[in-house]
C-alpha cells in the first residue's frame, strides 16, 4: 500500500488497532505523512454528518470536567506558551468551543472570551447561578513582580469589582457577595502590584477584556 | 443543533451504546483540553476536527473491543447507511462534491466505505455484511478511495 493508501484507511478507520497505533506515532515524526492524513479528514469529513444526532448522557459533562481538574500532571502543559504548539487563535477558539459545546443546555449560563488587545482569545469566563469560573485558553506568564487581576464592571455601575487574583494555573472560580453576574457585564483583567490593586480599583493596564452574554445553543 | 449532540451521535454510530458513547466523546475531548490533538484551521473548519477526534476515540474503543458487534445487530439493519441517504447531506461546496464523487462509484464500494467510516466497522465485518469475499472487500475499498481521491483532485 501507498503511503496515501494507508492514511486514507487510517482515516477510513479501517486499519486494525496495532496499525492504527503505529501511523499515530509515525505521524508525529513526519509531517508529510500527517499531511496526508489531514487531507484525508477534511475529504471524508462531511460523512459525519450522517451519524443520527443524539443527546448525550447529562453527566458526560461533569466527567470530562473531573478528568481535567484531577489530573494535576496534564495541568503544567496548560502553562505552556501556545506558540510552541505552532497554534494560532483559531486553534484557541475551537479549543474553546471544545470545551463548551458538552454543557447541557444551562437554564441562564453566561460567558464571554477575554480577548487581548490584539483580539487573541485568552481566558474563557463562565457565569452560572452566580458563581463565575475563569479558565486560561492561552496560559502566559507575567512580567516578575507583577499579578493578574480580574474584575466585574456592571451596566451602569461606576466602578468595577475585584473578583481576585489570577492564580498562576488560570483557572479559578469565585462567587461575587457583592455583585450578580448579568448579561452585558464587562469582565476584565489587570496587571497590578503582588497582592493586587492598593486602591480597590483597577491601576495597571487592561490585559484582556470581555462582556457576559448568554451562552446558548448553536 | 448543540455540538455534544452531534458528537455523541458520532460516537453512538459507531459503538451503538451510550456507556461506550459517553466514553468515546470523554476521550476525544480529554484530548483536545491536553492539547494531544491539535487543529489546523487551515485544514477545515473546527466542527470538522472535533467529529475526527471524537470519531478517531470510538473507533480506538470499538478496537479495544474487539469490534465484536455483530454485523446483523439490528439497530444497524434498521438504519443502513445508503447511497439516498447522502442526499440529506449539508449542501456546502465540499459535501456535494464528495456526494457526486461517491455517487460515481459502484454500489458497494460505496457501501463499504459508508459502512466503515459512518460505523466503524471492520473490512471483516463489510464483508460478512456485503456477502463478499474479504479480499474483494478490502481491494474495494482501497480502489473506491484512490477513486475519490481522484474525483476530489
Amino acid at each position: 500500500m501507498t503511503r496515501d493508501a494507508i492514511a486514507a484507511e487510517y482515516v477510513l478507520g479501517t486499519l486494525e488497532a496495532h496499525e492504527a497505533t503505529e501511523l499515530r506515532a509515525l505521524m508525529a515524526n513526519d509531517a508529510e505523512l500527517a499531511a496526508l492524513v489531514a487531507d484525508w479528514e477534511q475529504r471524508l469529513a462531511p460523512l459525519q454528518d450522517l451519524a443520527t444526532p443524539e443527546a448525550p448522557p447529562p453527566a458526560l459533562w461533569t466527567r470530562i470536567e473531573a478528568t481535567l481538574d484531577g489530573a494535576a500532571p496534564e495541568q503544567a502543559r496548560w502553562r505552556f506558551p501556545w506558540p510552541a504548539f505552532g497554534l494560532g487563535a483559531s486553534a484557541l477558539a475551537a479549543s474553546l468551543a471544545a470545551l463548551l459545546v458538552l454543557r447541557p443546555p444551562p437554564a441562564a449560563s453566561l460567558m464571554t472570551v477575554l480577548l487581548t488587545s490584539t483580539d487573541q482569545p485568552a481566558f474563557l469566563v463562565e457565569a452560572q447561578r452566580g458563581e463565575i469560573r475563569l479558565s486560561a485558553l492561552n496560559p502566559r506568564g507575567v512580567e516578575a513582580g507583577r499579578v493578574m487581576q480580574l474584575w466585574a464592571l456592571a451596566q451602569g455601575a461606576t466602578a468595577p469589582t475585584s473578583l481576585g487574583i489570577v492564580p498562576a494555573s488560570g483557572r479559578f472560580s469565585v462567587t461575587p457577595q457583592t455583585i450578580r453576574p448579568e448579561p452585558g457585564m464587562l469582565i476584565e483583567i489587570t496587571l497590578e502590584p503582588p497582592g493586587g490593586s492598593p486602591t480597590g480599583r483597577p491601576t495597571g493596564p487592561i490585559l484582556f477584556i470581555g462582556r457576559l452574554t448568554t451562552a446558548g445553543s448553536s | 443543533m448543540l455540538q455534544s449532540v452531534r458528537l455523541f451521535g458520532v460516537a453512538m454510530a459507531i459503538l451503538r451504546d451510550r456507556d461506550a458513547a459517553s466514553d468515546a466523546v470523554h476521550d476525544g475531548f480529554v484530548k483536545i483540553a491536553r492539547r494531544a490533538a491539535q487543529y489546523d484551521p487551515d485544514r477545515g473548519a473546527a466542527e470538522a476536527w472535533l467529529g475526527s477526534v471524537v470519531r478517531h476515540a470510538a473507533l480506538d474503543i470499538a478496537r479495544r473491543r474487539g469490534r465484536e458487534i455483530p454485523t446483523d445487530d439490528a439497530t444497524l439493519g434498521d438504519t443502513p447507511v445508503e447511497a439516498d441517504q447522502l442526499e440529506t447531506l449539508a449542501s456546502g461546496e465540499d459535501t456535494v462534491r464528495l456526494r457526486e464523487c461517491l455517487a460515481g462509484l459502484p454500489e458497494k464500494n460505496r457501501q463499504g466505505i459508508l459502512l466503515a467510516f459512518v460505523h466503524g466497522l471492520s473490512h471483516p465485518q463489510i464483508a460478512a455484511r456485503l456477502e463478499l469475499p474479504l479480499g474483494t472487500v478490502k481491494a474495494w475499498i482501497r480502489r473506491g478511495l484512490l477513486s475519490l481521491r481522484e474525483c476530489l483532485t
